[in-house]
């Protein structure tokens, strides 16, 4: 019988890099952001990043939050280009909609911050499913 | 993440072109390399862990462990971070000094990666030429800090040993040789067609892609981004009025290239320092004291920064460390990779970025 | 001892392959044996050839101080090596985890608890002399008369 060589569960070598402290700083930022818990947050980051993204996560973070490129102005209160380019946590589509739903809102007359956190917490959910 | 693909095409972590355990897993369709992910976790000591609670003595020695082929900016970040925190003053002469061992440092640090670089294109011939000459450079580290590798040179308040006349003088005579045969291989590998046929417009890191990628260091500055230099930030750098270089290539050759211009740029750097060399004490003294403070300093591979909190008696309450190699592997796992012509581009484009897995992975 | 014997022990005391892997260190012991490969200490001369490939290598130079990632696969490198071999720690932390070896690491010295090594060069890094001397007064104790020896 030959035993798989190589494939081994990284979950647990994962985990370490994300409690090391810089790390755990930026993802409880971000799981406060979009109205998670942590360890979903985790959960989810485990699950869809390589282990070099995972190790550039800080210094990705701060270079998102550094660029304000984009223009509109709900796109980039949702973080639009943070958690699509800079941080991979949502692809395009699924980010696009939730932009489109709390455009709507505003303009129905809601307060943008209330619309925003709204939206957030609609991003939120996609990461818990 | 999980994917399905066509062929994963794992490199390492054991590889004859590789230094040091990382495993690149390579997304292919025949030939064509459409992605890449880097899975480490073979250097992972947590030293981070271990330098919290101790006393900054000690953390002096770890942090210095934490990569050993830039260990001297190591030493030189976490000591100038507690300096700038506790306001300990440095005399000038030891300001100059640790120019001069960085510089050196970096020297060996390049000449290192331009060899791995050229063993992986196996151009043996210019690999061993340039691992000769990194020989020569340790030998001036070890004149002056008396240990090849780990030498803990740099301590608060100035450097350990002073230079002395007779050192400096042999100093300049060996950098007189080494500039010599850096101008010869740098016309060696710039002028070589067939390392030209390997290196040109392979690994493309596009400035766009460096900036989202957070990219530093020679890897950034070979897209065209001279600003990222932190040595400008530097107060002696300053003094010394110092130049970043910088290249437009984004590909391979642009990167071993720079890295060469690097070596002349140390080179004259360190002519200065000794030129304005001024008598007097290299050790003022001074204890670090309690502080929060974020220190950034350019290595050879990058920017590096250190995140310190320490106690009245000096101890570290917390630290993190953000080295260079995160950043660089990261641009080169993910876009310099994306997008290579052959499997056999894999390991030189890797090695072009200058990776440094103990650093990683700290 | 036989003809044969005595010419096969002539050849192996001058023809090593060398393979290393790093098992968690700083790097810098990694950088010291690559700067074995210099025109300075010049390895070859020795017949000593840094392959880089277990299947091939007859001695596997150990360093670093036993990361969690290398579980189970150190001991698959060793086992991948052909007879006779042997194995060297190169510096301090596969003898003992250097300083690496405190509260709250990640790592799990010493490494002969994993592999059987014949032999520890100590230092932190050892000089690229000391590493060369350690090879080359091994391997002809070592693989001297094996085929008597496995007898």
């Amino acid at each position: 019988m030959s035993a798989v060589i190589y494939e081994k569960d990284l979950t647990a070598m994962k985990y370490a890099i994300l409690v090391s402290g810089r790390h755990d700083r930026v993802v409880r930022e971000i799981a406060a952001d979009l109205q998670v818990g942590v360890q979903q947050l985790r959960r989810y980051i485990i699950r869809h990043f390589d282990m070099m993204l995972m190790e550039n996560i800080p210094a990705r973070y701060e270079a998102g939050k550094k660029d304000d490129s984009l223009m509109e102005p709900v796109a980039r209160e949702l973080g639009m280009e943070l958690y699509t380019r800079y941080i991979p946590l949502f692809g395009k589509k699924q980010i696009e909609p939730v932009i489109d739903e709390v455009e709507m809102l505003v303009a129905e007359g809601k307060p943008e911050e209330e619309a925003i956190r709204i939206g957030k917490a609609m991003l939120g959910e996609v990461l818990s499913r | 993440m999980k994917k399905t693909v066509d062929v994963s095409i794992p490199l390492g972590p054991i590889h004859p072109c590789f230094k040091e355990p990382a495993r690149v897993k390579c997304e292919t369709k025949g030939e064509f390399v459409t992605g890449a992910e880097v899975e480490l976790g073979y250097m992972k000591k947590g030293i981070e862990r271990i330098m919290k609670g101790r006393p900054w003595q000690e953390v002096m020695f770890l942090a210095e462990r934490v990569c050993g082929i830039c260990s001297v900016i190591h030493n030189m970040v976490f000591i100038e971070a507690l300096e700038k925190m506790s306001g300990i003053e440095v005399p000038e002469r030891a300001a100059l000094l640790r120019v001069v061992v960085n510089e050196l440092d970096r020297m060996q640090s390049h000449t290192l990666a331009n060899f791995s670089y050229c063993y992986t294109i196996e151009h043996e011939t210019l690999g061993m030429y340039l691992l000769d000459m990194r020989e020569k450079v340790m030998d001036l580290l070890e004149l002056i800090t008396g240990a090849r590798v780990t030498c803990a040179y740099i301590v608060p308040g100035g450097v350990r040993f002073d230079l002395r006349e007779e050192d400096r003088e042999s100093l300049l005579a060996s950098l007189d040789a080494i500039e010599t045969d850096v101008r010869r291989y740098m016309g060696m590998f710039e002028g070589g067609s067939l390392i030209g046929l390997r290196s040109r417009d392979i690994g493309i890191l596009s400035k766009e892609a460096a900036l989202e990628a957070h990219a530093v260091g020679p890897t950034a500055r070979a897209s065209g981004m001279p600003e990222i230099d932190r040595r400008l930030q530097h107060p002696t750098y300053q003094k010394l009025q110092f130049t970043p270089v910088s290249r437009d290539g984004c590909d391979n050759f642009s990167r071993i290239m720079i890295r060469f211009d690097e070596l002349l740029q140390s080179i004259e750097l360190i002519r200065r320092c000794s030129a304005l060399l001024p008598e007097g004490p290299v050790r003022g003294g001074g204890i670090p004291g309690a502080g929060e403070i974020v220190y950034c300093g350019e290595a050879p591979r990058g920017e590096l920064t250190y995140f310190i909190k320490t106690d009245d008696a000096g101890r570290i309450l917390d630290i993190s460390i953000q080295t260079p190699s995160i950043m660089n592997i990261e641009a080169c796992c993910h876009y310099m990779l994306k997008d290579a012509a052959s499997i056999a581009d894999v390991p030189s484009t890797f090695v072009s970025a200058d990776p440094c897995i103990a650093c990683t992975e700290r | 001892m036989t003809l044969l014997q005595s010419i096969k022990n002539y050849v192996r005391s001058k023809s090593i392959h060398v393979s290393y892997v790093d098992v968690g260190s700083c790097n810098g012991c990694d950088i010291e044996v690559l700067a074995c490969l210099a025109p300075r200490y010049d390895i070859e001369q020795y017949g000593i050839y840094v392959h880089n490939n277990p299947r091939e290598a007859d001695i596997l130079l150990v360093i670093g101080a036993y990361t969690p990632g290398w579980e189970e696969k150190l001991e698959m490198v060793w086992n991948k090596i052909p007879e006779p071999k042997v194995a060297i720690a190169i510096g301090n932390c596969p003898i003992s985890g250097c300083l690496f070896n405190r509260p709250h690491t990640y790592i799990d010295p010493p490494v002969s608890k994993h592999i059987p090594i014949a032999a520890s060069v100590p230092g932190c890094p050892p000089r690229p002399t000391e590493i060369l001397n350690a090879v080359l007064s091994l391997a002809p104790v070592v693989f001297k008369d094996y085929e008597v020896k496995k007898r």
